[in-house]
């Protein structure tokens, strides 16, 4: 059985995370409950590897990887948990977005695999040293990223849609329409 | 009576020993939906699996930009819809943490009852449908049985069987119905003895016994290193409960216990689940007992314009923790969500699992595992 959990407030994770980092983070902030550390992406897997061997975060539990388009930049997000501390931290990259790229955490934790696929597959970002980065939800010959914002640029207008626009389907003699009622 | 030798010697057919890559999926009783497998197999023995996801991919988190917070709504209860409560309530949560609103007690009690609820049918099909995979009919219809009770509960509350839509950003749509809480009650005194049942027919079964112990074992280093939560890890010795550990909602006024396994092999998961039903009925039991008065929902505005930030908050589902992260710039649709499903990281840890076992224990392996397409393919 596993210890007694130890529970670190954010004041105490916040300085253990500063001394850490030292020069790596750019910048380490609490915001949302959850320890937010900017790092550039050349020194994620070094910052990735310290969180997670460190014995008093340990953060050796990768929940997931969000890619975010800011249209600006993009932006990878890593969301790491300790199962002992109960401390959420979330490691922040800033990405070019003309061309995003960022050494992969394959190697470090084996559930990034999967969810660096997704990144990959949704926003167009590559993972340097991804043993097998391929699609995985869209389909293979697809020509866009699709979460990317500019990524459908021929956008349904909604107006065409409005219900004195679309042609009524004919009523049988005795039927309402549950709309005209109301 | 020729010999063996004789039969395969000269003159003879040729015995073809080579690889051979059969696609298990995407239409396969066994996946759980549609999830395709191809595998490599050695006669019987399977050498690797490649699991293929994307044959229900809806585009989720892309369609949310383009929607309402409200509108939203109707559609987070599809994404996984053995759990439908589940998503609701941690998108709910994201959205109200943004907004920094809270809703009131008594909701939150009603949304720990149907969660609860929700969480005991969802084990009905785990437990069910793994018994299937193993070749037994019989339990499939008992929890079958027993699910109709609560459809019937919810359906009472919610209006819906299955896509309930009953949560609201600070609340929930209606109160409670008069005859739900003498339904709800009668419910949680039978069912104990109906969970005996199950154990009676499963879980001293020789056959059950000799499929599943020792098999698939997931090691609680591994089951960290790829993300597993819920009770696959719980399973696995990991004592984890986002209820307890992040104590959301009204968890922590109810006292309940987290069943762990030993060994997490197929066996720990599904027994695993069968206690975490009686742990339900109990804080059904409590939450019944020490329910408010008050209202049911805060009011807002339908058009909800939260500020600008992100968020993420989880839920424990019956899968493990499945979280929203929610980006809003202060407009009226959130600038970008992501959804995290439990069931994603666990199917990623199926290659490992079953290399070098038989295809029949791959199909016991998957069905312990509690697989279930919606959230995954998102």
């Amino acid at each position: 059985m596993t210890a007694e959990p130890v529970r670190l407030r954010q004041p105490e994770a916040l300085e253990i995370a500063r001394e850490l980092m030292g020069k790596l983070a750019r910048d380490i902030t609490i915001s949302d409950w959850h320890l937010v550390i900017e790092v550039r992406p050349d020194d994620l897997p070094e910052a990735a590897l310290r969180l997670r061997d460190d014995e008093r975060l340990s953060c050796k539990y990768l929940s997931c990887i969000i890619g975010v388009d800011y249209v600006d930049w993009m932006e990878a997000l890593y969301l790491l948990r300790s199962m002992d501390h109960s401390v959420p931290i979330r490691l922040r990259v800033r990405l070019d977005r003309e061309k995003p790229e960022v050494p992969s955490v394959t190697y470090i934790w084996s559930g990034a695999n999967w969810h660096e696929r997704e990144a990959y597959d949704f926003f167009g970002i590559r993972f340097l040293g991804h043993p097998d980065l391929r699609r995985i939800l869209t389909r293979e010959d697809y020509d866009t990223h699709p979460m990317k914002k500019d990524a459908w640029p021929h956008r349904v207008r909604r107006t065409e849609w409005r219900w004195e626009n679309i042609e009524k389907p004919k009523r049988l003699p005795g039927e309402t329409d549950r709309r005209d009622r109301s | 009576m020729s010999t063996t030798e004789e039969l395969m010697g000269p003159g003879r057919p040729e015995l073809h020993l080579e690889e051979m890559v059969l696609n298990m999926g995407p239409q396969h009783p066994s996946t759980h939906g549609v999830l395709r497998l191809v595998l490599h197999l050695d006669g019987e023995l399977v050498i690797s699996v490649e699991p293929v996801l994307g044959y229900l991919h809806r585009g989720f988190e892309k369609l949310a930009e383009s929607r309402t917070y409200l509108q939203y709504m109707a559609m987070i209860s599809r994404l996984d819809y053995l759990s439908g409560f589940f998503m609701e309530w941690s998108y709910v949560r994201s959205v109200e943490a943004l907004m920094g609103v809270r809703a009131p007690k008594r909701a939150e009690y009603i949304r720990v009852i149907i969660g609860e609820l929700n969480r005991i049918i969802s084990h009905h099909v785990a437990i069910g449908d793994f018994m299937l995979n193993l070749g037994a009919v019989t339990p499939f219809f008992w929890v079958f049985r027993d699910r109709e009770d609560v459809y019937d509960l919810l359906e009472m509350v919610t209006g819906q069987r299955m896509m309930y839509n009953y949560m609201r950003v600070g609340g929930v749509r209606w109160d409670l119905p008069d005859e739900f809480e003498a339904g709800c009650r009668k419910f949680i005194t039978e069912f104990p003895a109906r969970i005996d049942e199950y154990e009676q027919l499963i879980t001293d079964n020789e056959i059950f016994l000799s499929r599943t112990l020792g098999m698939g074992i997931i090691k609680p280093k591994e089951a960290l290193d790829y993300g597993i939560s819920g009770p696959n890890a719980r399973a696995a010795g990991i004592d984890w409960d986002l209820r307890r550990e992040v104590g959301y909602s009204v968890y922590p006024e109810f006292d309940f216990d987290v069943p762990l396994g030993e060994h997490g092999d197929c066996f720990d998961r599904y027994k695993c689940r069968i206690e975490e039903m009686r742990q339900s009925v109990r804080i059904i039991e409590q939450a019944l007992d020490s329910i408010c008065d008050g209202p049911v929902n805060l009011k807002l505005p339908p058009m909800i314009r939260p500020p600008a930030g992100d968020v993420y908050r989880a839920v424990e589902t019956p899968r493990g923790e499945f979280g929203v992260y929610i980006v809003s710039n202060g407009g009226l649709r959130p600038w970008r969500l992501k959804l995290r499903d439990p069931t994603f990281s666990a199917i990623s840890m199926i290659p490992k699992l079953t290399a070098g076992n038989k295809i029949a224990d791959l199909v016991a392996i998957a069905g312990s595992l509690d697989l279930l397409m919606g959230g995954v393919d998102r």
